[in-house]
């Protein structure tokens, strides 16, 4: 009784082709095999300021499995817009794609990845145990800190930053004993006269065509 | 066909009114805002004012509490129909399929709560499938909206994931252009579904507000052009390339690129293969043709996708049923991906020449660009070759029961060219598509992304308003037909000639092939140990019910289903013991494709 079987070339006597591609897709010569790292990006993006719209997006991220280390959204200068400021870690390709991902939303007007040297800054607050006051606030001092609350049994200290110094400053004041500790995740602008998002290009991410434009050009 | 059509009468109080009659067109050259069209004196009325400015003459939905409003406002209107569904699944895979007919997004109505559930997996797979559709939800009043009340549910949290956009109209004033700006997006761009929530007091608050014409948002600006830079690039690749295909998408269809992808291969020399959705991109009689590309593609397709070593991808996603591994994807091709959407740019397989734009556009920059034809001659040969060694054939035994194979190639012989075929997932979907040839777009109307069982026969139903003067078939497994079949009623009711085939081998038979190949044999759940005369439940229902049998009854069925007027139901005893090849498991290398269950042993 058939079974669908058909006639040809069984899997073996068949032309087969030497490449090969990594998991990303991207062709690659064996001898030397790129690696992507991840890395860490600040995307920010202007959406429209309604409701829905961080669900919207945080959504997106879980359900495409990218990795964020922080988003925080707020007003901007203008009351129908709100800024997300995303940082993100994964390889090249899937930063690249998180943006595209992003773009593709109504809401969202404008992408951009910052460059490394973007203002950066998070805000900390720590609830430090208050057996030894003075040290405390010698570190709160050395790192710009203000003392927001001190009682017999706490202290409580709030500083800015970028993530390092942050994360310098909690090493420092968890020999005393942190009882609770909150981050607020970045908040970033370009530096200088930069836009950090243009409305002017609306939803037009730089595509991957033209980013590699730049490239061929260069042949 | 030779036959008189016999005519039954299925309903007593029969209307005199026609397909054509619901089709009736506004004329052409007549703006759809001029003004036989009622005032406005409600949101509701407003939303419907908003779907005739669009142009919309059908709607699918199922009525429900929440949706009254928008259900008064359509009382006495007569320039939009109604076409009440079954189940609200059947009501958004109608609309889904009659989108993919027409090119123009259906629209899906439902009431709030169980309402919109069930139209959510009609959503995902519109999503998946980047057909265009709008639903309209009705939601329960903004009073109410987090309390938990009756029939609510957080339609817009449930959709965002699968559509395009998801909105709550929570202004009277505004409902209309929401609902304009839906149906605009929809239709732009990279086409998808789109959702509006219409809370009750909202559709029943008064207002005047006449919505303008659709538009999308300031913001949404679909690329339309690619980078010149990278066309010339592109070009210079396919024109010197060895071994150059073309691998057409569904976006070519969605995007009516078929004329310039055909001109395109045709004065280059380039062997076309499609993916599922872009089945009908390109004529499967034309010698360039090369079939369809995938898990079950045929070997011919996978061999040539494997050793090309140019890619003119167009208007694909690069989904995993079609690439397998993507690690033996075509490993030798240099990839020229043109697609509306930059996000499918090297998503999963890396584009050498991404160029982001309308397909039409984009082929049209590239056919300009292409300084001559590719030295292709021994790769055409290689491409015919491998035609040879792997068609698709099969044998009919008299002693055995029918082959779906045979079903499928005779229904695909007696009809029409420009016939729609529709079908439901699973073994019967995959030999509906290996053994019709699909010459023209927008006639092969399945579920390809999310695979879902039951699409069938809502599919047809929608098809066939979308083209009342066109044949409709849809194939259907025994397992998907029992998921939707109630939709029949909406066919005997709107007296709609169409037919269906259930391929019916008493079994979920593509899980069963599965659990052959890769689970031992062991058949759970995948065997029915008794299934119904589908015959004469189509004849409860109203429809004319015929079974086949042998090859002899076939021919029988086949003549009667298509004479009559009306909806037909064909139940064919089909061989359960027939299986898909070729097939590249999942997640295989397609080259490797198996053609029997010896080799798909083998390959794990």
């Amino acid at each position: 009784m058939s079974r669908g079987e058909l006639p040809g070339p069984p899997p073996d006597d068949r032309l087969h082709p030497d490449g090969r591609r990594n998991g990303q897709g991207i062709r690659v010569d064996p001898a030397a095999e790129a690696e992507h790292p991840p890395e860490r990006a600040v995307l920010s993006a202007l959406v429209t300021h309604e409701p829905g719209v961080l669900a919207e997006i945080s959504g997106l991220f879980s359900r495409r499995q990218f990795n964020i280390e922080s988003l925080t959204v707020g007003p901007t200068v203008d009351d129908d817009l709100a800024r997300m400021t995303i940082v993100v870690e994964e390889p090249r390709p899937g930063i690249d794609q998180t943006k595209k991902q992003l773009e593709k939303h109504i809401p969202v007007i404008s992408v951009r990845e910052l460059a490394g040297n973007a203002v950066q800054r998070e805000l900390v607050i720590l609830k430090i145990e208050g057996d030894r006051p003075a040290q405390v606030n010698a570190i709160t001092d050395m790192y710009d800190g203000r003392t927001l609350d001190a009682g017999p049994e706490t202290v409580t200290v709030e500083l800015t930053g970028n993530r390092s110094r942050i994360d310098d400053a909690i090493d420092a004041y968890s020999q005393f004993g942190v009882r609770e500790l909150v981050r607020t995740g970045h908040a970033a602008l370009a530096r200088g006269e930069a836009p950090t998002a243009q409305v002017s290009q609306p939803n037009q991410a730089p595509t991957e065509a033209q980013v590699a434009t730049e490239a061929v050009s260069d042949d | 066909m030779s036959e008189p059509a016999p005519v039954q009468q299925t309903d007593e109080e029969s209307s005199d009114r026609t397909e054509e009659d619901i089709h009736r067109d506004t004329p052409e050259g007549v703006s759809h805002g001029a003004s036989p069209d009622p005032d406005v004196t409600t949101g509701a009325e407003s939303v419907v004012a908003a779907l005739r400015t669009a142009g919309v003459e059908l709607l699918f939905g199922v009525t429900g509490g929440a949706i009254l409003p928008v259900y008064d406002a359509l009382y006495e209107h007569d320039q939009i129909t109604h076409i009440t569904m079954a189940h609200e699944q059947g009501a958004v895979h109608a609309a889904d399929a009659y989108g993919i007919v027409t090119g123009e997004p259906g629209v899906c109505v439902a009431t709030s709560g169980p309402g919109a559930t069930n139209l959510v997996t009609g959503i995902a797979d519109a999503s998946m499938d980047s057909d265009p559709l709008v639903a309209l939800t009705g939601q329960v009043p903004t009073g109410f909206v987090g309390n938990d009340a009756f029939q609510e549910t957080d339609t817009v949290g449930i959709t965002q994931p699968v559509t395009k956009h998801s909105s709550f109209a929570d202004d009277e004033s505004t409902v209309g252009a929401e609902v304009g700006t839906a149906w605009a997006l929809a239709d732009a761009g990279r086409q998808g579904p789109t959702l509006v929530d219409l809370p009750k007091d909202v559709t029943g608050a008064s207002t005047d507000e006449r919505p303008g014409e659709p538009e999308t948002p300031d913001t949404y600006d679909p690329p339309t052009t690619a980078e010149p830079v990278m066309v010339e690039a592109a070009a210079e690749t396919l024109a010197t390339a060895r071994r150059p295909l073309v691998l057409a998408g569904g976006g070519v269809i969605a995007g009516e690129a078929t004329t310039e992808l055909r001109r395109l291969a045709r004065e280059y020399g380039l062997p076309v293969v499609t993916t599922m959705p872009g089945t009908g991109a390109f004529p499967q009689t034309d010698p360039l043709s090369q079939g369809i590309a995938g898990m079950h593609g045929t070997g011919y397709a996978n061999m040539a996708v494997s050793n090309c070593d140019a890619m003119l991808a167009v208007g694909t996603r690069f989904d995993d049923r079609l690439t397998g591994d993507i690690e033996t994807f075509a490993p030798d091709a240099e990839i020229v991906h043109v697609d509306i959407d930059p996000a499918e740019i090297s998503k999963n397989v890396e584009a050498d020449y991404p160029l982001v734009g309308d397909a039409g556009v984009v082929l049209d920059q590239l056919h300009r660009a292409i300084p001559g034809r590719p030295p292709a001659v021994e790769w055409r040969d290689r491409c015919r070759t491998w035609q040879d060694e792997y068609p698709l054939e099969y044998e009919t035994p008299a002693d055995e029961p029918l082959k779906p194979q045979h079903v499928v190639e005779r229904f695909d012989t007696v009809t029409p060219a420009d016939t729609i075929v529709t079908a439901g997932v699973g073994q019967h979907q995959m030999w509906a598509w290996q053994h019709w040839t699909f010459t023209e777009p927008r006639t092969w109307v399945t579920s390809h992304g999310l695979g879902t069982m039951g699409y069938a026969v809502p599919a047809a139903i929608g098809a066939k308003l979308a083209a009342p003067d066109r044949e409709v078939v849809a194939f259907d497994g025994d397992g998907s037909f029992l998921m939707t079949a109630q939709e029949l009623t909406v066919a005997v009711r709107e007296e709609l000639d169409l037919t269906v085939v259930v391929l019916n081998n008493e079994a979920v038979g593509m899980v069963r092939q599965w659990q052959d190949g890769f689970y031992d044999g062991r058949r759970t759940a995948s065997e029915y140990p008794w299934v119904p005369q589908f015959d004469a439940v189509a004849e409860a229902f109203g429809a004319k019910g015929l079974r086949a049998e042998t090859y002899e009854g076939l021919e029988e069925c086949i003549q009667t289903a298509r004479a009559y007027d009306g909806p037909a139901v064909i139940d064919a005893a089909i061989d359960p013991e027939e299986n898909v090849y070729p097939m590249v498991p999942g997640g295989g290398d397609n080259a490797r494709f198996a053609l029997d269950s010896d080799q798909l042993e083998g390959l794990q």
